[in-house]
């Protein structure tokens, strides 16, 4: 349903009056007090864009470091650097935010009908946390002190005794920092997913991408305090003199693999899960059929995150354990194949069953299958403890999560990307470029990824800066180096194609796919309001359902769920999406900004260990909050 | 379409709650409303993160316990029983009056709220500072960095000293807001604070509960 | 035979390479089973994979066949179907293949690979992991090593493993899974190898800088090699021969050598670095980093920096004749 021509006089004056109502600042103030969950996720795809390239570098560098044994491009200390930062950034600060903060930012709204988040002033500061976190972090790689010792850094290696100099310092903060801003955006998305759906979307008739991204949320909610309680402990014991990893003193280095674990293995479905989210919006849009086995499938992608807080052991096989320990988390790991391989069959039998169109975004996503299948069946091989004990800590195990997160996660990324183009710009990309760009980053990715497992097998270990000849190891190390650079031409023209069809592509129209959801329903790209008439829902595809839309169309006319007396949108009830209250909201704002600064000097005086001034900063912090909250929404 | 709308209503009697700006118009918008504001979700998120948070500091404690061979370490001495467990019941009672102000709030009795929230304050503000007293007495005794027992103890009891001293800001800030009257924002503010308040009350309960437990 | 059938395109890969540190040639027990292990899973993934490509190409296959838009009436799939698929093939299959596995792997085979019960083994060796070098002891002799152990054939042989800094990984993998060292706890799995010949093994956790570095060798020799070679590890330092090591053993113990290393029968009796009483019967240098061999020897002294970066020793100041002395002393540690 586009505004572009509105149906009679007096429904053009509330459109004319909606406008008014959402304009924004022009310029860049506009873009800095902007609290619009499409600007908000714009920035956000900008910024993780950058990371990524980032990330990619260090990727590349390593993976050049190894292309022979014995190889001098880079010194053991900077190899240390580049594939603990390469951690780092392309899971916090690449995929997660991507993810959650692109793509669950732009889109969970405009699905659930509503016209923005629930909270759209914090939604801004996640995005300025995020940006200042990435900052703050990447500063210490400029300075060459960046962390070192691996992206889930063991202690006794991180402790101040072995490792003297700021680097663990900027390790800690920097995740503190960052997951500040990913628990203020679960939060968001929890609420607005439960308070802010359109009237009659009852959670069964919510998108599979917003169970996905429930799940993903409550597990960034439970997952990451504990790692930051594992980095509080760890920060202590650096500047503080506390003893919690120094077994010296009654400390223990175990404890924090698992309080680390305990936050990283959720982690890693958190990474997954939205892309899942992802290839079960594009699945139905491709195959023009509804996602077989709905129910189980959104159960599925919950189950996977729930089950996933219970199996973080299996990442400490190999720590000396009891053995009834490890046969418990065996058996849990075992569990967590299961929403899995739901999730697979149904994804699959539903292309079956469907008219699949083997356009861009359907090939990344058959892509994905693949990749994330071959990556799961190397997961079931470590359920077997013996096996795990062999190869964990080895190349194969490296293998295992670049299939999985290369494929399960990133390759989604990728076909989501050229799938909302059109919505997001208004314009066509150019397709064949695109299915070019697959399958390059198809064969790349294979050949980066899979001599991995050989490699592995054949005792090559982890983190590994160099290797010495003899071991049968090279022709694979060469292979994964040519596969990488093959891999970032993939890239390359994959965002040449998205670049050259924003400026040269075809109008797109609202809904150029026949899109089962109400993304597809309002114009491309959307008003600032997203939809001029609060839409109705019936069904949980609900742009399949065209008497639904035809009565929106009606009710604009007759003013009616236009909302136009202000700066207003729905609240409903959290499970059958009742209509219950109309709630103002607010506008732009500078304090998200503002506050960022000031949590932003709060950790720079922290990693300077200048802890009076960090108190003074966060007392900035407090005033900056008072100022937020001096405006209430009666008076704006 | 009414069939959206929650409680039986007609379309046009779906209330706007956020414009009610004095007592009895926020009384009436509030009774209209049915179920919790934005607000206090968003208070339910930060208590399930603190939770979580606290939650990690407990596993570590019992953690470290059962990898000692003796517990405290080095021969420390456990805690004292009664003492603070008379200070924990004093805090927890404070969730009545918070309750009470809640419920006034939202009913529009606005010199009600105030007055149970000063007598909350009162309360926690005398928690808080004897037990900043006592935190600096224990150090003297033994500190922080003497070995992982100290580290947890006092990591555990310094995050606890630091969310009550969070709320304690809060219900200032709110008694500051509400000075000026009663809207529609204050009585979510003061919901969700009560609610901040529950949750505070009750880790330290699990928190006090712990470190106790030294003596078993 | 098995494995080749299954395995066609593997082993065309793992063919023709020289291996020395391979999990899939075992030549223990344990490994053994764990290989067995991995192959059968291997064959099962394949298929695995075989069925998920199977359905995606036969969705390639039926692609485009209504042509553009959608059905909303009469060629609507059924959708039963397609749960008895989700419900089959995504819960049941897994559920039995998985408890099978986890059976199979996880109540019995873990059995073999578990920590050795002390009664069950006939010899025990301690070792202790340091940046970036393995300590090696002998539990009831006198005999210290680094870096190069030696183990009798077909003998159950205990190791006992902790770390005296960071965490490190023991791994060989043609004899057994890998064991953490940890400070403060020791851990300990078993070596029992089936035949004669020399492994190579490797640190498995990352542990700062020179993780790449540290290396080990598991030499199994016969049951008499062994003791021959166990009995002459026992016994102190030979004394220097000639003049130049007489000179080079004077220099080691007043100079800086022997603030980090032990010769028994010497003055020099420092832990902070490997012991080097029989130093010269080991056949590398640096946690078999170098090839032991004299000009390896006085390059490791003279700039251990510039060979392995940032390990515990600095570069010694001896240049010409009196790091001849030095290296004479240390070649004739056999």
């Amino acid at each position: 349903m586009a505004v572009a021509t509105p149906p009679t006089p007096t429904a053009g004056e509330r459109v004319d009056r909606l406008e008014l109502m959402w304009q924004s600042r022009p310029g860049v103030l506009g873009w800095l007090t902007t609290t619009d969950h499409k600007k908000i996720g714009l920035l956000y795809f900008w910024a993780t864009l950058v990371f990524f390239a980032a990330g990619g570098v260090e990727a590349l560098l390593i993976r050049t470091q190894l292309s022979q044994p014995n190889e001098k491009l880079v010194s053991p200390n900077t190899y240390d650097q580049l594939f603990t930062m390469h951690g780092i950034t392309m899971i916090f600060f690449f995929i997660i935010p991507m993810s959650t903060g692109a793509f669950g930012n732009y889109l969970i709204p405009l699905m659930i009908g509503a016209r923005d988040m629930a909270f759209p002033r914090m939604n801004a500061l996640s995005f300025w946390l995020f940006a200042a976190s990435g900052i703050f972090i990447y500063t210490s790689l400029f300075l060459g002190i960046a962390p070192n010792a691996g992206w889930f850094n063991y202690v006794p290696l991180a402790n101040r005794q072995f490792d003297t100099g700021r680097n663990i310092d900027f390790y800690s903060l920097g995740i503190i920092f960052n997951s500040i801003s990913s628990t203020l955006t679960a939060g968001q998305f929890i609420v607005t997913i439960f308070k802010s759906r359109a009237p009659g979307m009852s959670l069964n008739r919510m998108p599979l991408f917003c169970f996905a991204y429930l799940a993903a949320s409550l597990g960034l909610l439970f997952a990451l305090p504990v790692l930051s309680a594992d980095t509080i402990l760890l920060f202590l014991d650096r500047n503080v003199g506390t003893h919690f990893f120094d077994v010296a003193h009654g400390g223990s280095a175990l404890l924090w693999q698992h309080l680390f674990w305990f936050f990283g293995h959720p982690e890693v479905y958190i990474l997954i899960v939205p892309a899942m989210g992802i290839a079960t919006s594009i699945i139905p849009a491709f195959t023009q059929r509804k996602m077989v086995a709905f129910p189980l499938v959104a159960i599925a992608e919950l189950l996977v995150v729930f089950i996933g807080f219970g199996v973080w052991a299996h990442h400490m096989f190999a720590t000396g354990m009891p053995t009834i320990s490890l046969v418990f988390f065996a058996a849990a790991t075992a569990m967590v194949v299961i929403p899995s391989t739901i999730q697979v069959f149904a994804w699959c039998w539903s292309m079956v069953t469907g008219t699949a169109r083997f356009r861009t975004p359907l090939l990344f996503i058959a892509g994905f299958i693949f990749m994330f299948v071959t990556g799961g069946l190397t997961g079931i091989m470590f359920l077997a403890i013996p096996f795990d004990q062999q190869v964990t800590d080895t190349y194969f195990v490296i293998a295992h999560f670049h299939y999985i997160i290369f494929g399960a996660a990133v390759f989604p990324l990728f076909g989501g990307m050229y799938y909302w183009f059109p919505k997001v710009t208004g314009k066509l990309y150019y397709e064949l470029p695109g299915q070019i760009s697959f399958w390059i980053l198809f064969v790349g990715t294979n050949l980066l990824f899979f001599p991995m497992h050989i490699v592995g097998l054949l005792g090559m270990p982890r983190r590994v800066y160099t290797y010495s000849d003899g071991l049968g190891w090279t022709a694979y190390n060469l292979a994964e180096t040519i596969g990488g650079y093959v891999t970032l031409v993939g890239i390359l023209l994959l965002l040449g194609n998205l670049a050259a069809s924003y400026f040269r592509g075809a109008p797109a129209g609202p809904d150029p796919w026949h899109g089962p959801t109400l993304e597809w329903a309002t114009s491309s790209p959307p008003p600032d309001y997203d939809f001029p008439v609060i839409p109705k829902v019936t069904s949980a595809y609900p742009n399949w359902d065209p008497a639904d839309r035809q009565e929106d169309r009606r009710k604009l006319a007759e003013g009616v769920l236009v909302l136009d007396e202000g700066h207003e949108q729905v609240a409903t009830s959290p499970v059958d999406g009742l209509f219950a209250e109309i709630v103002e909201m607010p506008h732009e704002s500078p304090w998200p900004i503002i506050l960022a600064l000031t949590v932003s000097l709060v950790f720079t005086m922290l990693v300077l260990q200048k802890f009076g001034v960090a108190a003074v900063m966060a007392v900035l912090c407090v005033l900056a909050l008072l100022g937020w909250h001096s405006k209430e929404p009666q008076e704006s | 379409m009414t069939d959206y709308v929650a409680g039986g209503r007609r379309l046009d009697e779906v209330p706007r709650t956020t414009e009610a700006a004095e007592a009895l118009a926020v009384s009436r918008a509030l009774r209209a409303r049915l179920g919790p504001p934005a607000a206090c979700w968003g208070m339910l998120i930060l208590i399930a993160s603190e939770g979580m948070l606290f939650a990690a500091f407990i596993a570590t404690y019992y953690y470290l316990r059962f990898t000692s061979p003796e517990w405290p370490q080095d021969g420390l001495p456990a805690p004292k029983v009664l003492v603070p467990l008379i200070l924990v019941g004093c805090l927890i009672a404070t969730s009545v009056p918070m309750q009470l102000a809640s419920r006034a709030a939202r009913g529009g009795r606005l010199v009600a709220t105030r007055l149970f929230l000063l007598a909350a304050l009162v309360v926690q503000s005398g928690y808080f500072a004897y037990e900043v007293h006592d935190f600096q007495d224990q150090l003297r005794k033994f500190d922080i960095g003497r070995n992982a027992y100290s580290s947890i103890y006092y990591t555990l009891l310094g995050a606890d000293h630091a969310h009550v001293a969070l709320g304690i800001l809060f219900n200032l800030w709110l008694l500051g807001k509400l000075a000026r009257g009663l809207t529609t924002y204050r009585a979510n503010a003061t919901q969700a604070i009560a609610w901040y308040w529950h949750a505070v009350n009750l880790i330290t309960l699990a928190v006090i509960g712990t470190l106790l437990s030294a003596n078993v | 035979m098995r494995r080749l059938l299954v395995l066609a395109p593997a082993v065309l890969f793992l063919s023709g390479c020289r291996r020395a540190q391979n999990s899939l040639e075992p030549r223990s027990h344990q490994s053994h089973v764990i290989a067995n292990l991995f192959w059968w899973m291997m064959g099962g993934a394949w298929i695995g994979l075989a069925l998920v490509v199977f359905l995606l190409l036969l969705s390639r296959a039926r692609a485009n066949r209504r042509g553009f838009g959608r059905d909303t009436e009469g060629l609507k799939p059924a959708e039963r179907p397609g749960w008895y698929v989700v419900v089959g093939a995504g819960i049941a299959m897994p559920i039995v293949l998985l408890s099978t596995l986890f059976v199979i792997a996880d109540l019995f085979v873990i059995r073999t690979t578990e920590a050795p019960a002390k009664s069950a083994t006939r010899l025990t060796v301690q070792v202790i992991g340091h940046q970036w070098w393995w300590e090696v002891r002998y539990r009831g002799t006198d005999a210290v090593t680094a870096n190069e152990i030696h183990i009798p054939v077909r003998t159950p042989v205990r190791l006992e493993v902790r770390s005296d800094d960071v965490i490190h990984s023991f791994w060989v993998p043609e004899l057994n899974r890998k064991i953490d060292l940890e400070p403060g706890t020791t851990n300990a799995i078993e070596l029992d190898a089936d035949r004669v010949g020399r492994y190579r093994g490797q640190c498995a956790e990352f542990c700062g800088l020179q993780h790449a570095h540290m290396g080990m060798y598991v030499f199994v020799d016969s049951r008499a090699a062994f003791r021959r070679w166990l009995a002459h590890e026992a016994k102190p330092a030979a004394a220097p021969e000639s003049a130049l090591a007489r000179r080079g053993a004077r220099m080691f113990a007043t100079g800086s050598c022997a603030t980090c290393h032990t010769i028994h029968g010497t003055s020099a009796t420092s832990n902070v670095g490997p012991d080097l009483t029989h130093v010269a019967g080991r056949t590398t240098l640096a946690a078999v980093t170098i090839d032991n061999d004299e000009q390896n020897l006085a390059a490791w002294i003279a700039h251990s920096q510039s060979i392995k970066p940032g390990n515990e020793m600095p570069d010694i100041e001896l240049r010409g004749a009196r790091l001849d002395a030095v290296v004479a002393y240390l070649r004739g540690l056999k």
